[in-house]
């Protein structure tokens, strides 16, 4: 079943959004942007074809606004909608609703989003596909009897996870059998108290670990293929700040092994189009798979970079209906890109989100480097949405060409007007540990980087300091005959002065 | 004029020494001297050669005794320290803080979701006392100095700005 698509509303904002019409443009395909009140003068509406307005800034009563959107799709004309990353990507009762207004979702059916979005479901799918799971319980809990037997099997250290309350709440860790005992008794009145149920689960605590996810496109006729994965390590509060492709402790044979089992975990979902495997790596080299996210990340460019696909145009062209035309062994990882997550909080401050008018930004160029971005002189930066500003990207032969060419990137990227996370990544891309490409998921504590940032500061501040001290001078007009040189430097041009 | 530059332990002393030809001044900056030339100035910016670097400075803000830049696109806050300031930061201490002192503010914009204290009750230094929510993150607002709690300004549901009080703790 093949349907040619024409036009496409983008169900997104920011960054994305414009990917996605950048994409449209490449095609011939008609773009249509959607915003809310906040993002009257956004980039995206700025570059579709068409902008429809969709309500008031808060994402419930616009961006999550499922009748609306569809409602809009409708009168636009729209044959396709794709929904970008967060939002309602991977909203199961959006993409049915897509599916009954005869609108093609760009995405996974409905029905591969409700299995990989339910932890525990997917976890019994990927057993019996023999993909690799993190050891512990299967399902809930039903006494402390079977936690103790399921830990005992996995091995302690474990966690004993509540079913309901997610978000890192009610995670409680056992270091042996007694302290396990203590914790199910509170962890299950706790449950209780807060749900009306104790639904615990039991699971393996992996120390030291390494996020590595592969990258994954199936069609509609059943071809699934790996491409390649993605070292996603380094992490504050379970967010992802800097993504890379290779991983450094993945080899070729590793690469197969995994993207392999990655590919199971696909068929074995029934899925479609565009995905994501994620596994957790122990420090002995097991891997085990935690989810899939059915959804194009935010750090899809990494593979792009490394692979010279347009993963959005191959998810239009599989909503299309088309068989992906390269075979596994065809593809190749050519040379090492890195991305740094550049987000609106300063790191100096407990990442304090910083909101606001960026009355002017200079964005990186030069070999290699690639911005995705929302960012342009005068834009703002809202209070109502993610912090995510700018995704910084650099390509290189090797590794060392690609930390080299972002640490050089982040040193010309400048952003005026808020705060940014650019000074946490310069330290990072000097920090011998990662040029050692000793990650975990703990980096940032492990290596004390915050630290490490503020000595940084300290010395990027003693070089700017004449500078300053001469601004200083400048302004404050100790500097006898300022009138004279601002009259003199804005009246004559050089040629006067020389001939002069 | 000695000046504190950032969280540099050392002052450094800047003055202008004298005028040369070509809209260049000469200045003594922290016991040297250099080349200080001019050569685009707008509305709270500079671009300026300093010897021969180029150099970029945005004034961001401009307060009593210190100033706010970007300069080189680098954040930074330069503090003028003159007998005087040294003088009025003696008297501030001795005489206990002053009313500015009491006031919790907000660093950042944002909505207040959650109030966490109780006016009338003793508050210690870290307590936090509202939860605001910006970008889809909760960010505490923690008490800035032990006291009592005299007056919570805002409620649930209320939008502030920064440097908004939040809070009265004396």
């Amino acid at each position: 079943m093949s349907k040619k698509i024409t036009s496409i509303l983008i169900a997104n904002r920011g960054e994305i959004a414009l990917r996605v019409i950048r994409a449209c443009r490449d095609l011939g395909i008609k773009s249509i942007a959607i915003y809310s009140d906040e993002d009257i003068r956004a980039v995206h509406v700025k570059r579709a074809d068409e902008a429809y307005h969709i309500g008031p800034a808060a994402p419930a009563q616009s961006y999550l606004n499922m009748t609306k959107i569809v409602e809009t799709a409708k009168t636009a004309g729209a044959d396709a909608i794709h929904p970008g990353y967060g939002f309602l990507s991977e909203n199961e009762n959006f993409s049915e609703m897509c599916d009954k207004n005869g609108i093609i979702f760009i995405g996974p059916t409905s029905k591969a989003m409700e299995l990989t979005g339910d932890k525990m479901k997917c976890k019994a799918v990927m057993k019996k596909a023999k993909v690799p799971t993190v050891p512990g319980s299967d399902g809930i809990v039903e006494d402390m009897q079977e936690a103790a037997d399921i830990a005992d099997e996995a091995g302690y250290p474990v966690l004993l996870k509540s079913a309901f309350g997610g978000g890192g709440r009610g995670i409680r860790l056992a270091n042996d059998e007694k302290q396990l005992r203590q914790e199910f008794e509170m962890a299950s009145a706790e449950s209780r108290a807060a749900f009306g149920k104790a639904a615990l689960f039991v699971e393996k605590y992996l120390e030291r670990i390494r996020h590595i996810e592969f990258q994954l496109i199936r069609d509609s006729h059943g071809n699934s293929r790996h491409l390649f994965e993605r070292e996603c390590s380094i992490q504050r509060r379970h967010q992802k700040l800097i993504e890379m492709s290779p991983s450094p402790v993945v080899d070729q044979k590793t690469r197969e092994r995994i993207g392999e089992i990655a590919v199971r975990a696909v068929d074995a979902v029934d899925y479609l189009n565009a995905g994501t495997a994620e596994f957790l790596r122990d420090p002995q080299g097991n891997f085990y798979f935690i989810e899939i996210n059915s959804r194009l990340q935010v750090e899809h460019p990494v593979t792009e970079l490394v692979t010279g696909l347009d993963l959005v145009k191959l998810q239009i062209g599989v909503a299309q209906g088309e068989e992906l035309t390269f075979k596994q062994q065809d593809l190749k990882m050519n040379g090492c890109a890195i991305e740094c997550r550049i987000n609106a909080e300063d790191p100096f401050y407990e990442f304090a989100p910083s909101t606001g008018i960026v009355p002017n930004c200079n964005l990186p160029y030069g070999p290699g480097i690639r911005v995705d971005t929302y960012l342009y002189p005068g834009c703002n930066v809202s209070g109502y949405y993610d912090s995510l500003v700018a995704k910084l990207l650099a390509w290189g032969r090797n590794f060392d060409e690609s930390r080299i060419r972002m640490k050089n990137a982040l040193d010309e990227f400048m952003i005026e007007g808020i705060n940014t996370t650019i000074p946490l990544y310069k330290t990072i891309m000097d920090d011998p540990n990662f040029i050692k490409g000793e990650l975990s998921t703990d980096y940032l504590e492990r290596f004390k980087i915050l630290n490490k940032m503020r000595e940084d500061a300290k010395e990027a501040a003693k070089k700017s300091a004449k500078a300053a001290v001469a601004a200083v001078l400048l302004q404050s007009g100790f500097v006898r005959k300022t009138e004279a040189i601002h009259q003199s430097s804005m009246t004559k041009s050089n040629w006067k002065m020389m001939r002069g | 004029m000695q000046f504190k530059v950032g969280d540099l332990a050392e002052m450094l002393e800047g003055e202008v020494l004298r005028t040369t030809d070509n809209n260049s001044v000469v200045v003594k900056i922290g016991g040297k001297q250099h080349t200080l030339q001019l050569l685009k100035s707008g509305t709270d910016e500079f671009e300026f050669l300093l010897d021969n670097s180029f150099h970029h400075a945005k004034i961001l803000q401009v307060g009593t005794a210190e100033v706010k830049m970007m300069i080189d696109g680098q954040p930074l806050v330069v503090k003028k320290h003159s007998k005087l300031t040294e003088v009025l930061e003696k008297a501030s201490a001795i005489g206990g803080v002053g009313g500015g002192d009491r006031n919790l503010t907000s660093q950042i914009p944002g909505r207040v979701v959650n109030i966490a204290a109780k006016p009338g009750t003793e508050v210690k230094k870290g307590d936090v006392i509202v939860v605001l929510e910006s970008m889809k993150m909760q960010v505490a607002v923690k008490a800035h100095k032990d006291g009592n709690l005299k007056e919570i300004k805002v409620k649930q549901g209320t939008s502030v700005a920064r440097n908004d009080v939040l809070a009265v703790i004396e």
